[in-house]
Order: C-alpha cells, then sequence, then structure tokens
C-alpha cells in the first residue's frame, strides 16, 4: 500500500485498541455478573475500580443494565464500541467494507440486545463478531504493516486490561511476548524503553501494577 | 424476478451491514440514515440506451468545450451565443480558473446528469452536475447483493453488469494522471456522501485522504506519511467544493483543504476531478443555454431534451413566466439537492406575492420550467407494488474517451404526492438495469 499516513495510522491503532477494550471488558462483565447472582450489593464496585471507571451506578441492577448499553456514559461498553466504529469506517480504503462490516454487525447487536429479554445470551454474538473481524483481518489484509498497527493496538489494550485485572504473571508474559513482536512489525516509532521495562518487571515479576499501566499508555504517540 | 423482489429487506439489510448510508443534519446534529434501496429495478431497453448514450456523449463533450472556451478565449459570449450576464455574474464562475488549461485538457471527468422520463416516453434532461457530482456506489453495490438474492434472475435476463464502476473511474484517473498516486480527496466523514468517497478508494485503490495528509511543496502535491516520508500524487479525485479547496487561493476559512493545492494544479503538476470553476457550466441558468451550446461546438442539434425551460431573465419568458405562475416549477439557480425548488401552484396569498415579486426583481436568479409529469415506477412498500416518481442520473465518464456508465442511480419519492427524490429529502433508490440486447 505504499506509505501510512499519520491520520490513518492513529485510526487503525485506536481501532485495534477499542476493539480490544469491547471483547475484554465484555468477557469480564460476563464473569464480574455471574459473581453477582450470588454476592453482595456492592460488589459491582470491585469490577468500576479495576477499570478505574467511575462509579456512577447507584446499585448492582443499575451496573449491570448500564455498563454495558448506556451511550450517554463514555465508559460504557456500547461507548467503547462506537467508538471502534468510528476508527474503522474512515479506514474503508485500508482494511476493506468485508472487514469494516462485523464492526457495524457488533454494533448494530448491542444496540439490539438492549432490549433482549437476555441480553447476556445476545451480546455473546457481539463477542463472536468481534473475533470474526479479527479473522477477517488476519485473512484479507495482505498489507504486514496494517496489520500489525492494528494487533498493535489490540495487543497493547490487552496487556493493558490485565495489568488492570492483576492477572497471573503467565498470562501477563504471554501477552507482553505477543507485544513485544508485534510491535517491531508496525514501523511505528515508539518508546523501546518501555519494552525493556516490562520485559524486566514481568520477568522479575516485580511489578509496579500503576507504573506498568502509565508506561504502556504511552508507548506510542498518535 | 419474483424471487428479487421478495428480497428487498434482507438486501436493505446487507447494505447496513455494508455500511451504506449517508449523513443528514438534522437541527445541527449530524445523523447517518440507511439510503432505502427498492429492489424492483429501473429497465431500460437496448436501443433507449444507446440513445440516451449518444445524447449523453455528445452533451458532456459540450459542456467540456464550453468550460475550455469560458476560462479560455469565451467565444461563445464573443459570438452572442449567451450573454455574458450568465457568466461573470454567476456564483459557478471562478476568475482565479482563467487560463488554467487542466491536464490533458478535460475538464469535466465525472459528470452526472439528472433526466425523467415523461408519460410520452420521452426523456429530458433536467440538470447538469459537473462539480461532485455523487451516487455511483450505491447501484454498483446494491447490483453484487441483488446478483445473490437471485442468480437466476441474472442468469436469465442480459442485464449490463455495473460493477464496473470503479474501474472506468479508475481509467480516468490513471489517464490524467500527472506522475504519481490517486487520491480521493474528502472532507471527512461528517459529509454527507463519505461512505461513496471511502467505498470509491477502495474500489479503485486510491489512497482516501483528507486535507491535512497532504502537502504541497514546490508546486508538487504529496501524501505525508506517519513517519513524515513522502509520496508524489498525480491525480485527486477532489470531494470538496471548490472554494474550501485550497485556502491560499479560494476561502481563506477553508480547514478542509490543501494550501497551494490550485498552484499545483496550475502548474500542471497534479490533476483534479472534476477541475475547479465547473460550477459555470452546470450552473441552472447556463442549462438553458445547453442545446446552443452543442451546436455552437460540436455543428450539430441536441440529441437530448431540455425541460421546457425560461428565464426570466428575458423579458418574453418573464411575461409568461408570471402569466402561467401556477404551472411551473421555479428553481433558484444558486441551490442544489432538491432546495430552492418552488412549485407555483403550491403557493398562495402573501408567499406567492412575495415570491413573484423576488422573481421580478431578480431574474437572473431564477429559471422556470414546464412540470413534467414523469412516469411512476413501481417500489415494493409492505409487500405490494405501488407506483412513485423516480429520475435517473446517469453518469459520463471523460478520459482518453468520453464513456456512459451502463447503469445509473434511480432515486424514487417515498411520498406518493411529491416530485422530489433526493436522498435529503427522504427519496429511495433503485439499481437501473441495462439491457444488452
Amino acid at each position: 500500500m505504499g506509505i501510512i499516513a499519520l491520520e490513518k495510522a492513529s485510526g487503525l491503532y485506536w481501532l485495534g485498541r477499542y476493539n480490544e477494550r469491547v471483547y475484554t471488558t465484555l468477557r469480564e462483565f460476563f464473569v464480574g455478573y455471574d459473581r453477582m447472582i450470588d454476592e453482595s450489593e456492592d460488589s459491582y464496585k470491585e469490577l468500576c475500580s479495576m477499570l478505574d471507571i467511575p462509579d456512577v451506578y447507584g446499585s448492582k441492577m443499575e451496573f449491570i443494565n448500564k455498563y454495558p448499553f448506556d451511550e450517554k456514559n463514555v465508559d460504557s461498553i456500547i461507548s467503547n464500541l462506537t467508538r471502534t466504529y468510528d476508527n474503522a469506517m474512515v479506514m474503508r480504503d485500508v482494511i476493506g467494507t468485508e472487514t469494516i462490516s462485523y464492526v457495524e454487525l457488533a454494533l448494530s447487536c448491542m444496540k439490539a440486545a438492549r432490549y433482549s429479554e437476555a441480553p447476556l445470551l445476545e451480546l455473546q454474538e457481539v463477542i463472536d463478531y468481534i473475533l470474526a473481524f479479527w479473522g477477517y483481518v488476519d485473512d484479507s489484509i495482505d498489507d504486514r504493516q496494517i496489520r500489525s498497527i492494528i494487533k498493535a493496538g489490540r495487543r497493547i489494550e490487552r496487556l493493558d486490561l490485565y495489568l488492570r485485572f492483576e492477572r497471573p504473571v503467565s498470562m501477563l508474559e504471554r501477552e507482553f511476548a505477543k507485544l513485544k513482536s508485534r510491535m517491531e512489525l508496525t514501523g511505528l516509532s515508539y518508546d523501546k524503553t518501555v519494552i525493556s521495562y516490562l520485559e524486566q518487571a514481568i520477568t522479575e515479576n516485580k511489578i509496579n501494577y500503576s507504573e506498568a499501566i502509565l508506561k504502556l499508555e504511552n508507548i506510542v504517540k498518535l | 424476478m419474483k424471487q428479487l423482489f421478495n428480497q428487498s429487506d434482507a438486501v436493505n439489510k446487507l447494505l447496513e451491514r455494508y455500511g451504506v448510508k449517508f449523513g443528514i443534519y438534522k437541527n445541527g446534529t449530524f445523523k447517518e440514515q440507511l439510503f432505502p434501496f427498492d429492489s424492483i429495478p429501473r429497465v431500460i431497453e437496448k436501443e433507449e440506451f444507446d440513445y440516451l448514450e449518444r445524447g449523453l456523449i455528445q452533451r458532456v463533450t459540450a459542456l467540456n468545450r464550453f468550460l475550455a472556451d469560458i476560462y479560455g478565449e469565451k467565444n461563445i459570449v464573443k459570438d452572442g451565443v449567451i450573454p455574458e450576464e450568465f457568466i461573470f455574474s454567476s456564483s459557478g464562475y471562478m476568475a482565479e480558473c482563467e487560463g488554467a488549461l487542466p491536464p490533458k485538457a478535460i475538464y469535466s471527468h465525472i459528470s452526472g446528469i439528472d433526466l425523467v422520463q415523461a408519460k410520452d416516453k420521452t426523456w429530458y434532461v433536467l440538470e447538469d452536475n459537473l462539480r461532485v457530482p455523487s451516487g455511483a456506489s450505491y447501484p454498483m453495490i446494491a447490483r453484487n447483493l441483488c446478483r445473490r438474492a437471485s442468480p437466476s434472475t441474472f442468469h436469465d435476463i442480459p442485464v449490463a453488469d455495473n460493477r464496473n464502476y470503479a474501474a472506468l473511474l479508475k481509467e480516468v484517473m490513471d489517464y490524467v494522471n500527472t506522475g504519481g498516486i490517486n487520491v480521493i480527496l474528502t472532507p471527512g466523514r461528517y459529509n454527507a456522501a463519505y461512505f461513496e468517497h471511502s467505498f470509491l478508494a477502495e474500489k479503485t485503490g486510491s489512497i482516501l485522504a483528507t486535507g491535512q495528509e497532504l502537502i504541497v511543496e514546490d508546486d508538487y502535491l504529496y501524501y505525508i506519511g506517519c513517519n513524515d516520508e513522502k509520496q508524489k500524487v498525480g491525480a485527486v479525485y477532489r470531494r470538496i467544493s471548490d472554494e474550501y479547496l485550497d485556502p491560499m487561493n479560494f476561502c481563506a476559512d477553508s480547514v478542509i483543504g490543501v494550501p497551494h493545492l490550485y498552484s499545483a494544479f496550475k502548474k500542471g503538476n497534479v490533476a483534479l476531478l472534476n477541475a475547479p470553476g465547473n460550477g459555470i457550466a452546470d450552473d441552472k441558468g447556463i442549462y438553458y443555454f445547453v442545446p446552443k451550446m452543442i451546436e455552437y461546438y460540436l455543428n450539430e442539434k441536441s440529441i437530448l431534451n431540455n425541460a421546457p425551460t425560461y428565464l426570466p431573465f428575458y423579458e418574453e419568458d418573464k411575461k409568461y413566466v408570471l402569466e402561467n405562475f401556477d404551472n411551473l416549477v421555479i428553481k433558484d439557480v444558486a441551490e442544489a439537492g432538491g432546495y430552492g425548488v418552488v412549485f407555483g401552484k403550491d403557493l398562495e396569498g402573501q408567499k406567492k406575492e412575495d415570491f413573484i415579486n423576488l422573481v421580478k426583481s431578480e431574474p437572473r436568479r431564477f429559471i422556470a420550467q414546464e412540470v413534467i409529469d414523469f412516469i411512476d415506477i413501481d417500489i415494493m412498500e409492505n409487500g405490494e407494488r405501488v407506483p412513485r416518481k423516480a429520475d435517473l442520473r446517469a453518469f459520463v465518464l471523460t478520459g482518453k474517451e468520453v464513456k456512459v456508465w451502463k447503469s445509473g442511480l434511480t432515486r424514487f419519492s417515498r411520498n406518493p404526492d411529491s416530485f422530489v427524490v433526493n436522498s435529503s429529502q427522504g427519496g429511495g433508490f433503485k439499481d437501473t438495469w441495462v439491457l444488452l440486447r
């Protein structure tokens, strides 16, 4: 495809990040929702805290109803999916109509799920479309740099969220390894010292989570 | 074919999936709307299309000659065929374009000619759109889905394949390209036709760029990479109006254009499709003169008819317009997209009096046309076929040759009492089939 403009690179990167944010937070929401069935009224607060989103919910039920679907709340899952869509639709010439269509499908499914009698069952389809999107990225985008920029966004977001969730080191190691190899393929200038820092912290299992998240957030300037 | 008609909902669902939408501003808020598709096509017989094709090629050839003349020698004015008042007072005339010859001397590469067919089957040209006509992408993607919905229909009926529009467009871009990549310049995603910009970029293999991604250096245009690398641009299919194209040469407030782009164009270092300044040729006032233009430049009679048109600028026409006001449709030459169109019969009392006074005081601003009772085409509505008014936008592409795309955008009114078919006014679209035999 030749060279990639800054605006395009930024769009691809954030497309990857937001898409992954929707995927991982939705899966985490499923787990949290299941726990909330049996746990106390305040149990949702822990999830808010891990995600570093303000607790604007008055109750467990309000969280369950609003966190996925409230379009007016910038932290809701649907708001993140809308941002995925916003970044995808300006990339049609780069990633193709067919690839974008899976984001369109995920968003319309998300909107429909809100009015379903069993939203969680419907939301599974959103996850399916996100995975189909990634499958189509691999299958149809020949340009390695373009693929890598989207995937770098995905990897950074995944590691960021796993750090927030304080996932086991084995999981962090796996995600970090994927991120490290991916960054080299992006052709973007990025802060290599962050890679060294994370490598050491994760390998030695001496992780300052908030510091690691902050550094990771600033690895690419786009 | 019935199988296809029954699949309108399924095709519309897929069009939604593929993001086939247009943007619209309502009360200051941007919204994306689906462009409703009806699967009953407009069918044009081969002989009929052959006639249209000849007429459209003739018309666009003359319009291109007119543009070269107006920004050059102005012989058509000197010879008294068109009064100079219609040239220099037109908002479409751009003095900055005087003497600037586009690559290969082509001004209108993509021309959208709006036609209607009267009930006696006569075709009339209603408008020439030579600036940034849109709409070809919709039937192109719809055809793809209709073929999936009913393969047997397309096996049994010899319909010209219209999915070659992007290839025709690319051919034109390549022909005028001065050396470098092809770019489609968009104002951005909040433009009404953004889907089309991005879809045509994908299908022509062009880069879709905003003004911020392009830079002019030493009178050459470059696409800038994220690591400051540059790639020369040879052709720009710009989907930005003339006035916003280049803040250094046109509207200084424009933040969506590219500074000095027009200078690069003037030096012949980049092709702009369509060329700046084309607005003079699709001015509704100039429309009246197109048949005369054809005679003047080509020494031929116009093959296609204009709708009977009157210019209040001429006393005789003004008298006719005022006497027959209720039977005419009056159009403001400065408006487009279905706006500024007034049916005389719809006005009453003070409003009517005010409007007539406006026509009297600003006669150059308006044209009046006989209302053509154009044919209805059936659409499917709640499982039933119902007739609705429909027009046709034909696309003529001018590169090495002048070619008419064997299809077109058929727009229909969803309101049974309306003649207004524009998407911005709630209209839908159909595929246009051109039969091969």
